[in-house]
């Protein structure tokens, strides 16, 4: 009863860390206004955590520049099991409009294993909330195990 | 046969009421009571009141990560002693004429005791070895001493009326402060006592660390400060920590200036015609209920307002607010009380 008590609510106290790899700002600011007022994650559990080791879901933003790399890895993990890697916007998946940049080494897909994509160049607050309630998704399965 | 008895119903008191089972529905509750209405100023729908509980469990859930810099044992006991002194502390706050262990400590032992959960967590952040943890700490103890000047001449005011009252010269006894407040009325309807008890709930959000005074654990600067190294369970137990430190402190308010209100709950249960045992089972609960409310309410007023109201004080301003404003309030009641008014 307790380990499904957890299950439980592992999907619904999901906390964000939020990592930016180079990102454009774009997305950073985006990802904000997902907790403001107006789309309000607060009411799904969301939280933004200011430590790694806080963190259920991290969040990395930008294409993944070769100075940002090994931070990106090493903050990732720092993070707690069961965690969820959500890449938002399309430059962590593509490299998008820097990709064939001498200082880009991404996508992040090449180094860890991403649970969910989020595209779009900034994507909506809408899409990124359906990303991360996906993310809990995973979550509550990798709990579940 | 009675010494088996009165064991086990001191194991109760320990376990469920007014001891840990209480403190940790009670201090959820009021957390996330005070999540909802910080939303609600804020004009969003906001977590549900449950979602404390739901945060505990996921971080039960997590795995525990002891970074290499830091001292295992203490990294991982530290957490533990604060939760356990404040469960103590919620044992000697008598709930209105219910006290459970009221008789064995005064005022005196509760301010010692509500230095040890912040200890706790500066030892917790000393032993994580992180340079984040090392910035918090030393402004957490800059907090402590700022709130602690207050505190105690609060804390002296309420003595000295009480004890001027009773002939005793200072009272520092709760049970006492108890039966005072049931016999001639809440301590809060004296005019001397107002700045006191105004005094006495802006300690309370310096106290437990939250919103604006909360410099020490600032996550969006370094990193929530003395928990930044801590995961899984131990981070369950500060957190749990935290909400029951507003459950202790508020209820803690309510027995010294609010106290008047359990005499009228008894009255209640005597119109009734109720008597006896049941009658006295009956008031406890009763007792409990009208004393979350209460401290629910006081809750709302001077943490979740203030948080939604204010920006967050760098650390000097926190120390000078408390040792001048704050200080002041108190102080004028003590000179008050001290001329018998
Ligand atoms: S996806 Fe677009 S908005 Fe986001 S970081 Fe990349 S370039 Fe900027």
């Amino acid at each position: 009863m307790f380990k499904k008590l957890i299950a439980e609510s592992a999907a619904k106290s999901p906390w964000l860390f939020h990592i930016n790899a180079g990102s454009c700002n774009g997305c950073d600011i985006e990802l904000v206004s997902v907790l403001t007022p107006r789309y309000d994650a607060e009411r799904l559990g969301f939280k933004l955590a200011g430590s790694p080791r806080h963190a259920d879901i991290v969040v990395v933003t930008g294409p993944v520049t070769t100075q940002s790399l090994p931070r990106v890895l090493r903050a990732i993990s720092q993070v707690p099991e069961p965690r969820c890697i959500v890449t938002m916007g399309s430059c962590p998946q593509s490299g998008n409009v820097f990709r064939g940049s001498y200082s880009v080494a991404g996508p992040l897909s090449k180094y860890v294993h991403v649970d969910v994509d989020v595209a779009g160049c900034a994507p909506k607050p809408e899409a990124v909330i359906d990303g991360l309630a996906l993310a809990t998704k995973i979550l509550k399965e990798k709990r579940g195990r | 046969m009675s010494i088996i008895l009165s064991a086990l119903q001191y194991l109760g008191y320990i376990l469920i009421f007014p001891g840990f089972l209480f403190c940790f529905l009670g201090g959820m509750l009021l957390c996330g009571i005070d999540r909802k209405i910080v939303a609600k100023m804020q004009k969003r729908v906001g977590p549900p009141v449950l979602q404390p509980f739901y945060d505990f469990f996921k971080l039960c859930g997590k795995e525990t990560i002891v970074p290499a810099a830091a001292a295992k044992t203490t990294f991982l006991m530290a957490p533990l002693v604060g939760l356990a002194a404040l469960v103590v502390i919620q044992l000697f706050i008598p709930v209105f004429h219910f006290s459970a262990f009221s008789g064995m400590a005064d005022i005196i032992v509760i301010l010692y005791l509500l230095l040890i959960p912040a200890l706790s967590i500066i030892i917790g952040g000393a032993a994580s070895g992180s340079p984040y943890a090392g910035v918090g700490l030393s402004r957490e103890m800059v907090t402590v001493i700022a709130c602690e000047l207050p505190l105690v001449l609060v804390l002296l005011a309420v003595a000295k009326t009480v004890g001027s009252a009773l002939g005793t010269g200072l009272c520092f006894s709760l049970t006492e402060i108890a039966a005072y407040q049931a016999a001639n009325g809440s301590l809060i309807l004296r005019a001397s006592m107002i700045p006191a008890a105004l005094a006495f709930l802006l300690v309370i959000p310096g106290e437990t660390g939250n919103h604006p005074f909360d410099a020490a654990e600032a996550e969006t600067e370094i990193c929530e400060g003395m928990l930044a190294e801590y995961s899984g369970p131990p981070l369950a137990v500060y957190k749990l920590s935290h909400a029951i430190k507003m459950l202790t402190l508020t209820s803690l308010f309510v027995a010294l200036f609010l106290g008047g209100i359990g005499g009228k709950i008894v009255n209640i249960l005597a119109l009734l015609g109720l008597t006896g045992g049941a009658a006295g089972a009956l008031g406890v609960l009763l007792g409990a209920v009208v004393l979350f409310l209460l401290c629910a309410l006081i809750t709302i007023v001077c943490i979740s307002l203030v948080h939604a109201a204010t920006a967050r004080l760098k650390i000097e301003q926190i120390f000078k607010y408390y040792w001048t404003v704050v200080s002041a309030l108190a102080l004028m009641s003590l000179v008050l009380a001290w001329y018998g008014l």
